[in-house]
Parts: structure tokens; C-alpha cells; sequence
């Protein structure tokens, strides 16, 4: 067992209330954001799994990335995930995100989203539907607890990989654009 | 201000007799009227004192064989419906044009994408130059035709590796399950 899967007693037990309650950031990428609101309305209910969407990402333990995730976005991403507070998850929608899907020859969109950022479980399809979306958090709630979706780890752990990778695309992570400036 | 809209002919022979312009009818509600570079400023501020009013987008079109961007004015009326596409050709190799957002407030910002993926400059738009959508970006305008978006994907985000699954490509190859073999 490496050092990134120890977990102390308490935290064992702090999985176990996490996996129960998590806060999904309402941040939609691309077109796969869609889907989300079957899955958060009537017919499928994700509140029942005790997620709901949260407005900012300080309070939010969930992070989905909804498809196509363009350079631009990417800036934004990666500035809305290290903001995140510990733990944090993330979930990579759609083909899009695992190898670029139908944009794989793109000048603008990224082909692979865990060269960027750690990415605890992927939902393939072009658009996952509903059904497909719960079983993920579904599957998610189940790695929370056995301690497997330690992407947020890993991301303290490899940070200068993951940085080298960002400015290697990005050339650089800071925004600077008009309305920042 | 709508009395040419019953004798769309009659209007037609008088622009054309005024700003000497082709004409061509897409279908009954929309016409493109393609114009010199030199008429566009006069024929747009025209069309827009009688009813054709509203911007809809300033387009460009990259015809690379005959060397020249296609720009496109789509104005629309609300009044009777009608779109006019109005189009002139510039030089592709020194794509510099006016701006009309004098006329149109919101035409700074279409002609700042045209500029970024096309490269043309629109003279008195102080901000064409501004990065918008793409930052950062140092290649060439990314829709011309000469720009290569795949080699540009390969060099600046990198795709994932699949190993090769030899049981997986047997079972495709004895028929057990549909797929690709070299995909």
C-alpha cells in the first residue's frame, strides 16, 4: 500500500460522511452540461445521493468537466480547481475529455483532461445520459469510501508534472484578458 | 421607408445603378448583393438608412485559390423579413478593411473575430488587435484554409496512448465481436 492510499481511522470515517454529502460545482464546459439537469430534476433526482449544485467552487467537492474543454476553459479550470478545498473530485464527461472525442484534431480543444488535472472516473459516451451520470456518482460515492479517488492526492503529490503538462498547452496559466486587467 | 419593399425589382435596378452591385436571389426573403471593396461603407450606411437596420454578423470566407477573403455583412429588416447577404472581396495577402462600428456598436466585436481567426485588420477598430477568444495564440489565424488544425492538436495537446489489446483484436478478427481492428 503506498503512502497516498494511507487513511487514518478518522478518515475513514470522514469518507464515509463525504461520500454522502458532496456539492457539485455548477460549472458546465461543454455541451455535455445538458445532461445535467435530467439528472438533477424529478425523473432522476441526484439529491436523493445527497449532491446538489453549489455556486462556488470554495464550497463545492465535486468538480464535472461536461465535454469538449477548450484552451481557453482550461485557464478557468485550472484556476477553479486549485481553489477547490481538500477533498475534491473530479469527473471527466463524455469522450471528449478522455481523448477528444470528435474535436480530436481541434486547434482549440484539449485531447486528454488527466494530463492536466487528476480526474477520479471518466463517463464515456457522446453525451452520457442520465442513467449513465448516477451510476457515476454512484461508482464515485463507492470509491470515496474505500479511499480510491485520491485524485486530489495525487495532484500535491505529481503538482510540477501536472504544471510542466498545463504550460506546455497553455504556454501560460495566468489569465490576462480585458476584463481581468 | 418601406415603399420599395412591394417593387423589390425597382429597388434592385436602383442599387445597382447607384452602387453598381451584382445581385442574386438565394430564395424569396433572402438576397446577396456582392459589392467593391470602395462601396461597401456607402451601400451598408444606404441599406441601413432605409430599414435594413440590424447586424446580424460580419462573416469572413477564406477562397484561397483566388486569393481573397469573402467578407460578409448579413443585415436583416424587421419590417418585412428580408435578409440581405452583402459580401465584397479583399486581398488576401494584405487583408486590411474599414471598420463599420461606427454604424453598428456591435460590429467591434465581430470584426475583432474576424481579425483573430482570420487575420484581417479593420482600420479605425482600435481594439481589433485585442486577443478575444484565443489567447495567447501564435500561429497562423486559425480558419484559414493554409492553417493545419490537426498537426497544430498534435503539437500542443497531446492525445492518449491506447496499449494494443492482441486478445480484444482476436475477437474481433474471428467475428465474436463488431470493431475495428487498426482503430
Amino acid at each position: 500500500m503506498s503512502k497516498i492510499d494511507e487513511r487514518s481511522v478518522w478518515e475513514k470515517i470522514a469518507d464515509q460522511l463525504r461520500s454522502r454529502s458532496m456539492w457539485m460545482l455548477h460549472y458546465c464546459t461543454g455541451c455535455g452540461a445538458v445532461e445535467l439537469p435530467p439528472s438533477m430534476t424529478s425523473r432522476f433526482d441526484m439529491e436523493r445521493l445527497g449532491m446538489g449544485p453549489m455556486a462556488t467552487p470554495r464550497q463545492a467537492d465535486i468538480f464535472l468537466i461536461t465535454g469538449y474543454l477548450s484552451a481557453k476553459t482550461l485557464r478557468r479550470v485550472i484556476y477553479t480547481y486549485e481553489k477547490m478545498a481538500d477533498p475534491k473530485y473530479v469527473i471527466g464527461f463524455g469522450s471528449c475529455t478522455i481523448n477528444g472525442g470528435i474535436y480530436y484534431d481541434s486547434y482549440s480543444t484539449i485531447n486528454r483532461l488527466d494530463y492536466y488535472i487528476p480526474v477520479d472516473l471518466y463517463i464515456a459516451g457522446c453525451m452520457p445520459r442520465p442513467e449513465a451520470i448516477l451510476n457515476a456518482f454512484n461508482q464515485l460515492m463507492e470509491m470515496i469510501r474505500k479511499g480510491e479517488a485520491n485524485g486530489w492526492k495525487r495532484y500535491k503529490e505529481n503538482y510540477e508534472w501536472y504544471k510542466q503538462n498545463q504550460l506546455r498547452s497553455l504556454g501560460e496559466v495566468i489569465v490576462h484578458d480585458e476584463f481581468h486587467e | 421607408m418601406t415603399s420599395f419593399t412591394n417593387n423589390i425589382q425597382e429597388f434592385f435596378e436602383r442599387l445597382k445603378t447607384l452602387y453598381n452591385v451584382e445581385l442574386s436571389e438565394i430564395d424569396s426573403k433572402q438576397f446577396k448583393i456582392i459589392a467593391e471593396p470602395d462601396k461597401i461603407l456607402p451601400l451598408l450606411a444606404y441599406l441601413k438608412e432605409i430599414g435594413y437596420s440590424h447586424l446580424s454578423i460580419l462573416t469572413c470566407v477564406d477562397w484561397i485559390e483566388q486569393k481573397k477573403f469573402e467578407l460578409v455583412y448579413i443585415l436583416f429588416n424587421w419590417s418585412n423579413g428580408i435578409t440581405f447577404l452583402v459580401s465584397t472581396f479583399i486581398d488576401r495577402d494584405k487583408p486590411v478593411f474599414y471598420t463599420v462600428k461606427d454604424m453598428w456598436p456591435t460590429a467591434e466585436y465581430y470584426e475583432r473575430d474576424v481579425h483573430e481567426f482570420f487575420g484581417v485588420e479593420f482600420e479605425g477598430n482600435e481594439n481589433c488587435k485585442k486577443p478575444m477568444i484565443l489567447e495567447l495564440w501564435n500561429d497562423l489565424p486559425p480558419l484559414r484554409k493554409d492553417f493545419d488544425p490537426l498537426k497544430y492538436s498534435k503539437e500542443h495537446y497531446p492525445d492518449r496512448e491506447y496499449e494494443k489489446d492482441a486478445i480484444h483484436e482476436a475477437r474481433i478478427v474471428r467475428g465474436d465481436i463488431r470493431g475495428d481492428v487498426n482503430g
